[in-house]
């Protein structure tokens, strides 16, 4: 054995020593080539994600379906105690529907004397979640949109009540949502009624950080939380939660959006923030007076003489 | 002979890179979008070095990284680098593999878990250098701890469902396969 060991390294050591240095160059290689130049192999993983999910896509809704039979079979479990609660909830939704509706009534009236255009460019796609983002320290989703369908990169997605996230990485039949939970994810808003601005901060956990605010002392639990479409991110206005404490004394997000369903998402369509292309060009009058042609004639006598 | 041993390798090599497979797959299943208090172990990096240090010729070197980098595309990480730093774990192991088959499992655990624990601390340090959002400490070092546990579970599914065992002097497969 041990001879055998042997021999097998004499010929085949160097050689494997330089494949893992090959291999090991490529790989960090590339990662630092997505250190100094994110956008392009973001990309390249948008496409490779795009080629790759669709392809599970036949396993993956089943099993995402029988596991949930599973569950809302444990869910049978308490019938009688979900019915209460149901009942219950009914109540209190009663009341609120009729709220509602005095609301809804009064908001017409008021539209129809302001004689108000709600803004017709804000339309919506909607996809379909097809897949989570597989780690746990990442919290994305993958929706069944792309670039086929429109969708571009900072579009807001939204579940029917509130905001859930943000395009971020576009292939053709698929497209990346960063959660508001996402490490990663930074939205601008404006806290209602007091009007302050700040920054909405995930970090890992279902109540995303409030932070930045501009004057803490005008805000307290239970202010609505809306985009405020600073830095043209998003429309502005778009709902995301209720502000709460937490026992630490900060101010945190109760999201709106239901992150435990999220089954259908809304990708609205922004096209709010226009691109600058070109360098600007010198502000002047289109023609100038003077500047008709001289005649080739005159202009070689001037030369002569 | 050799027609015998040639593709017993080979479909090794392919049942990892199934089980690699069946693994991204079911990290990917949209089951729960809330963010989750505790991080599950790393299947994939228990399995890669189980086999490593029993049957170092089941996982070659580029089919390890192939499958990692395809991991860290897939999963949303920093593409390639935990990938590099997989590859540099395996071949610590794979070098000392042939010293570890002769000792128990317990010596066995150990190597990998020191392995382990120098990938995570080097993968978060680099991170930290290189100024890259990162997870919370605690959920790396809950996954680092629970890969950890898993490893044995892990070693011992191979070992009884797989059949991946450390290589006996008699093995067939060993002794007329180099002949």
């Amino acid at each position: 054995m041990a001879k055998d060991r042997g021999q097998s390294e004499d010929y085949s050591g160097p050689l494997k020593r330089l494949l893992l240095g090959v291999v090991l160059l490529c790989l960090l290689g590339l990662f630092l080539l997505w250190r100094i130049d994110s956008p392009r192999v973001e990309r390249f993983r948008a496409q490779v994600v795009d080629r790759v999910v669709p392809s599970f896509d036949w396993a993956m809704a089943p099993v995402t379906g029988a596991v949930n039979i599973v569950r809302d079979f444990q869910s049978y479990q308490r019938m009688y105690q979900q019915n209460q609660d149901l009942r219950r909830e009914l109540q209190q939704m009663k009341a609120w529907k009729e709220a509602a509706l005095q609301l809804e009534q009064e908001n017409a009236r008021l539209l129809d004397l302001n004689n108000v255009q709600l803004d017709p460019r804000l339309t919506y796609v909607t996809g379909v979640v097809m897949a989570d983002s597989g780690s746990p320290f990442r919290q994305s989703v993958l929706i069944n949109v792309g670039s086929r369908d429109g969708i571009m990169d900072g579009w807001a997605a939204m579940d029917g009540l509130g905001l859930v996230g943000r395009i971020s990485g576009v292939g053709r039949n698929t497209a990346r949502v960063i959660l508001l939970t996402d490490t990663s994810s930074r939205i601008p808003v404006t806290l209602q009624p007091s009007g302050q601005r700040a920054l909405i901060i995930g970090d890992n956990s279902i109540a995303p950080l409030v932070d930045f605010i501009e004057t803490p002392d005008q805000v307290r639990p239970g202010d609505r939380v809306l985009t405020s479409g600073d830095g043209g991110v998003f429309p502005a206005g778009l709902l995301v939660g209720q502000l709460a404490e937490d026992p630490g004394g900060r101010m945190r997000v109760r999201i709106a959006a239901d992150y435990e369903r999220l089954e259908f998402l809304r990708v609205l369509r922004s096209y709010a923030t226009e691109e600058i292309e070109t360098p600007g060009d010198l502000i002047s009058p289109s023609s100038l007076p003077d500047a008709q042609p001289l005649d080739p004639a005159i202009a070689a006598e001037a030369s002569n003489g | 002979m050799a027609d015998a041993v040639l593709p017993r390798v080979w479909m090794m090599r392919a049942l990892y890179l199934g089980l690699g497979g069946v693994l991204v797959f079911v990290h990917l299943l949209p089951l729960d979008m809330m963010p989750p208090g505790w991080a599950g172990p790393n299947i994939f990096l228990a399995l890669t070095f189980a086999w490593a240090v029993r049957r170092p010729d089941y996982v070659p070197l580029l089919l390890v990284a192939l499958v990692a980098l395809g991991m860290d595309l897939l999963l949303q990480r920093p593409p390639g680098l935990w990938a590099a730093i997989t590859v540099l774990g395996l071949e610590t192991l794979r070098n000392r593999a042939a010293s570890l088959r002769d000792l128990t499992f317990a010596a066995e655990w150990a190597a990998v878990s020191s392995t382990l624990v120098v990938m995570t601390l080097a993968y978060r340090f680099i991170l930290t250098i290189l100024m890259v959002d990162q997870a919370p400490l605690g959920l790396s070092l809950m996954q680092l701890v629970a890969t950890l546990l898993a490893y044995p579970l892990v070693a011992l599914l191979s070992h009884a469902l797989f059949g991946v065992r450390k290589r006996a002097p008699g093995d067939l497969d060993t002794v007329t396969g180099r002949a």
